[in-house]
């Protein structure tokens, strides 16, 4: 660039038909298309473009002069030769300098424009048709400069900028305006239509740069722009509080700003808003009649409100969006004083939206800017200056200070796409929200049902374990019933409404002659067939049992019969009782008892009161009869009735008291209240000693006794036993005849016992008897032993007294030749254990 | 024509005593047996207005005794006293149901039989 423009300074000045050679022609326009496509900045293709034209044209300057959108224009790139003519590069012209007129014609014409000042003549020529001029139809005719006089303000214009040969062409963007190439030369100078031709085939080349500069300009914008929303959407997609303020600051970057605010609008009456702020903010001073809005936040002033109701505008892509620039647009009062303290000068407010729900605003804030302009001239026709600057084109430097920058459509539309990030993100971030909430209030009914399912599972354990504690008690109440009822020697069974055995215990089983499960569910009435008392068979309804069930009356019923299943029978005694649920009677408990052994022992108790009553009042009746008479006086006490009444009372009353002697005696030695005294006796002095005392009465009854002693220790009591042997050997003597011998032996047994036998030769014993005679009463014929002085009693007697020293009484007997009394008593064992013989041997 | 009286009793006391008392107290004529067999035999031979039977006896009790009177064409219509020394309520009820004129308990008041006695005799 550099030496090609090195070379720019070498011109081969005013030589033109050299230089319009169709040879440089294609140079030029080569270099130019190469210059062009080399470099995609505008600048440097606008600064070759004045280079070349002044080059090939030779003039003294060359300038690019850019419209700008008030129609104002500044000079952008300049060529200058030797400083002919003053550098005009950076000043701005107002727009009256060319007039819209002229402007239009550039446009619509496309007309290009020589002025010679000298000659005071302008040629014009269009590019396209002009409708005006009739003549003027083909593009020869066209090219055709036509001149004529210039207008005087334009020649007095160009004097005082000291040219005097000007050629303007415009330059196109697309169907606007651009700007115009235009050389000036300090000397009158003719252009010629070759040259007009080839400054504007510079001016098109130049056209299509500027297309492409636009479009790279526009392909920068754009990556930078896609490179914030990229960076903002970064900090917005990870949705944390502190990366939305992140999100905030880049937004405001990317927007140029000074500050913003994010204001999220809350989601329920018990929510509060959400505000993210960065940089300088509006301090929203409370109104002195409602300082209840003293809180609040600009985004909720009503006046902020109205004011975006009327200034909001609404983009078809996206979101509503209101812009204020607050030198030009008035706020309203309350918000205008919010925003006076601050440097804030413009404010961008997007409102964020989703699915047509109000998620907040996202306001964006700029700072003024200082402007500063180089003019040419003042743009103001009617300020005096001009007139001197009209002459002199001196320059001078306006500034303008803290000036509110203006929001432009792509600053807008990238305003709107931020926005919508945010609005996508905010209203992920309040799902997300809710979501956690729902979580949480999930896991709290989790973690409240779950306590529930606790409380219900310990519940639940103790009401098993309550229930197993229950089942094993009704278990071990049900076994030891089952015990019970096993175990009891009663018969038990229990019957169902219908007399059924619902169950019955193994004692009535057994009793009834069957298994216990021959009985289940059988009727028992017909199982048993009840008899009463008197034997009678008796039905079902007639049953007490029946009664109880129907009544639930208890019955105690005694001396009825039931039938074993080998059909004998046995007599009972039974209670039946209701079962009874919940107070209804559901069946009868029936315990029974065989009473037969019961009614034996009953039926010898009444016999036994029996004989013992004729026992005794036998010999009363002998004495009250005797006495009775005696006592009268109706008898003579000296006659021999009297004597032998005397002598029948007094034996009678001998007799009744030996009797009661011995019933006393027989039931104290049985019931055991009369105590053995035992000690060491001999067998011998014993046998002796008894003997001795019934000698008189076997010497009156002529009737010898025969002792054959055993010389042996006895553990007894000695008396007892004399009154055992004296019994059985006065027995004896009773039943034997005159001058027979009743015989007293005494011989030791292997098993330590002495078996003593008192042998009569009398007239023996019935067999029949001989198992009862021990018993009380019981004499084989009982006039007998009233014969003979004796009480029924004495065997008995003698048993118990035996039995009471752990030995046997027996008897043997053959009728007519005599009887033999055995009995046994125990060896002193002790003096065996000592070492001695319980034996006497010195005797 | 004294009234005949045949006392049936094993205890040979209780008979003498009983005998001397009827004797001494009224106009009877009194025969004795000491067993049941013996008072049949007696009853037979004799054909007494009265017989008091002993009910405990050895053998032949009293109730079987009555019996075989009863039997008896020739003795069935000589009225008995029982004489008992069985003087529970559930005994004296058996005997009062047999076909016999009284029972008299044991031991009875020698004077009282003598009335019985005699109002037997007043009934016939």
């Amino acid at each position: 660039m550099s030496n090609r423009k090195l070379n720019f300074e070498q011109p081969e000045h005013h030589s033109d038909t050299n230089r319009q050679t169709s040879d440089s022609l294609e140079m030029l326009l080569h270099r130019m298309t190469n210059r062009i496509r080399q470099s995609l900045e505008l600048s440097v293709i606008l600064a070759g473009v004045t280079d070349e034209v002044r080059f090939f044209l030779g003039t003294d300057r060359v300038k690019v002069y850019q419209f700008e959108p008030n129609a104002s224009g500044e000079v952008v790139a300049e060529s200058i030769y030797q400083n002919n003519l003053p550098s005009l590069l950076g000043q701005h012209f107002p727009a009256e300098d060319i007039p819209i007129e002229i402007r239009q014609l550039y446009l619509t014409k496309r007309k290009r424009t020589i002025v010679d000042v000298a000659a005071k003549l302008i040629g014009m020529s269009s590019l396209t048709n002009d409708c005006d001029n009739a003549s003027s139809n083909s593009k020869d005719e066209d090219e055709q400069i036509q001149f004529r006089t210039v207008d005087p303000c334009h020649v007095e214009y160009l004097r005082a900028m000291g040219v005097r040969s000007s050629l303007v062409v415009p330059i196109m963007d697309e169907d606007r305006l651009w700007g115009l190439l235009v050389s000036h030369h300090s000397t009158p100078r003719v252009v010629t239509p070759r040259e007009l031709e080839v400054v504007q085939l510079v001016a098109d080349q130049t056209s299509i740069a500027i297309a492409q500069s636009n479009l790279l300009e526009s392909t920068r914008i754009q990556a930078q722009q896609e490179a914030s929303i990229n960076r903002v959407g970064r900090f917005l997609h990870s949705m944390t509080q502190m990366q939305l303020k992140q999100a905030l600051r880049q937004t405001i970057a990317a927007l140029q700003g000074s500050g913003g605010r994010v204001y999220i609008t809350p989601q329920n009456i018990v929510d509060q808003a959400q505000l993210y702020l960065s940089g300088e903010q509006p301090v929203l001073l409370p109104a002195i009649e409602n300082r209840a809005s003293a809180n609040i936040q600009i985004e909720e002033h009503p006046d902020w409100q109205t004011w975006l109701d009327h200034a909001m505008q609404t983009n078809h892509k996206i979101q509503s969006w209101a812009i204020a620039q607050l030198d030009t647009n008035s706020l309203p009062l309350s918000l205008d004083q919010a925003f006076k303290p601050t440097e804030i000068k413009s404010i961008l407010t997007i409102r964020l939206e989703y699915r047509q729900k109000i998620l907040g605003y996202l306001t964006i804030f700029r700072q003024g800017i200082d402007l500063e302009t180089v003019w040419a001239k003042r743009p103001d026709s009617s300020d005096s200056r001009n007139q001197y600057t009209l002459r002199s084109f001196e320059t001078w430097y306006e500034l303008q200070l803290n000036k509110a920058r203006q929001w432009i459509e792509r600053e807008i539309e990238l305003a709107q796409i931020l926005g919508n990030h945010f609005a996508i993100a905010i209203y992920q971030y309040q799902l997300y929200q809710q979501v956690n909430t729902l979580n949480a209030s999930l896991e709290q009914r989790v973690t409240e049902r779950t306590a529930q399912l606790e409380q219900t599972n310990q519940k639940l354990v103790r009401e098993i374990s309550d229930r197993l504690k229950t089942r094993a008690d009704l278990e071990r109440l049900s076994h030891q019933h089952e015990l019970i009822l096993n175990s009891a020697g009663e018969g038990i069974y229990g019957l169902d409404l219908a007399g059924k055995i619902t169950f019955i215990n193994p004692a009535a089983a057994e009793m009834l002659g069957y298994d216990v499960a021959q009985l289940q569910n059988q009727p028992m009435h017909k199982i048993v067939n009840h008899f009463n008392v008197e034997g009678i068979a008796y039905s079902w309804s007639e049953n007490p049992i029946y009664q109880t069930i129907k009544t639930g009356k208890i019955q105690y019923i005694t001396n009825e019969i039931f039938d074993r299943q080998d059909m004998s029978n046995f007599s009972v005694e039974y209670v039946s009782t209701p079962i009874l649920e919940q107070e209804q009677i559901v069946g009868a408990v029936v315990i029974f008892k065989d009473i037969t052994e019961r009614q034996i022992i009953d039926r010898m108790k009444d016999e036994f009161v029996s004989v013992v009553s004729h026992e005794l009042r036998t010999p009363l009746t002998s004495i009250r009869s005797a006495v009775g008479m005696l006592s009268s006086g109706r008898i003579d006490p000296q006659s021999s009735k009297s004597q032998r009444l005397l002598e029948i009372a007094f034996n009678n009353s001998n007799r009744l008291v030996r009797l009661i002697n011995d019933i006393l005696d027989l039931e104290r030695i049985k019931s055991g209240k009369v105590t053995m005294i035992k000690s060491s006796c001999n067998a011998a002095d014993v046998m002796e000693d008894a003997v001795e005392s019934l000698q008189s009465i076997a010497e009156k009854a002529d009737i010898a006794i025969e002792v054959i002693p055993l010389e042996i220790n006895l553990w007894i009591d000695r008396d007892r036993i004399i009154q055992t042997l004296t019994n059985l050997l006065s027995n004896a003597i009773k039943f034997s005849s005159s001058y027979t011998i009743v015989t007293l032996s005494a011989s030791l047994q292997d098993n330590n016992v002495v078996e003593f036998q008192v042998k009569d030769r009398g007239r023996g014993i019935p067999t029949e008897h001989l198992e009862t005679i021990f018993d009380r009463f019981q004499q084989v014929d009982a006039s007998d032993s009233r014969d003979r002085g004796g009480t029924g009693l004495g065997l008995a007697i003698c048993r118990s007294i035996v039995q009471q020293h752990g030995g046997q009484i027996w008897v043997e007997s053959i009728l007519d030749q005599g009887s033999s009394f055995y009995f046994t008593l125990p060896v002193d064992i002790q003096l065996r254990a000592n070492g001695r013989s319980p034996i006497r041997k010195d005797e | 024509m004294s009234k005949r009286i045949l006392i049936i009793d094993d205890d040979d006391d209780v008979r003498e005593a009983t005998q001397i008392c009827l004797e001494v107290t009224g106009d009877w004529e009194i025969f004795t047996a000491s067993s049941g067999r013996e008072g049949l035999i007696e009853a037979i031979a004799k054909q007494p207005d009265l017989i008091l039977l002993d009910v405990m006896m050895p053998v032949m009790d009293g109730i079987e005794t009555f019996s075989e009177l009863q039997a008896n064409v020739i003795t069935q219509s000589i009225p008995v006293i029982l004489l008992t020394a069985k003087a529970q309520p559930a005994e004296i009820q058996q005997f009062t149901q047999l076909q016999v004129l009284d029972v008299i308990t044991k031991p009875y008041d020698p004077f009282s039989l003598s009335d019985r006695v005699a109002q037997a005799f007043f009934a016939d």
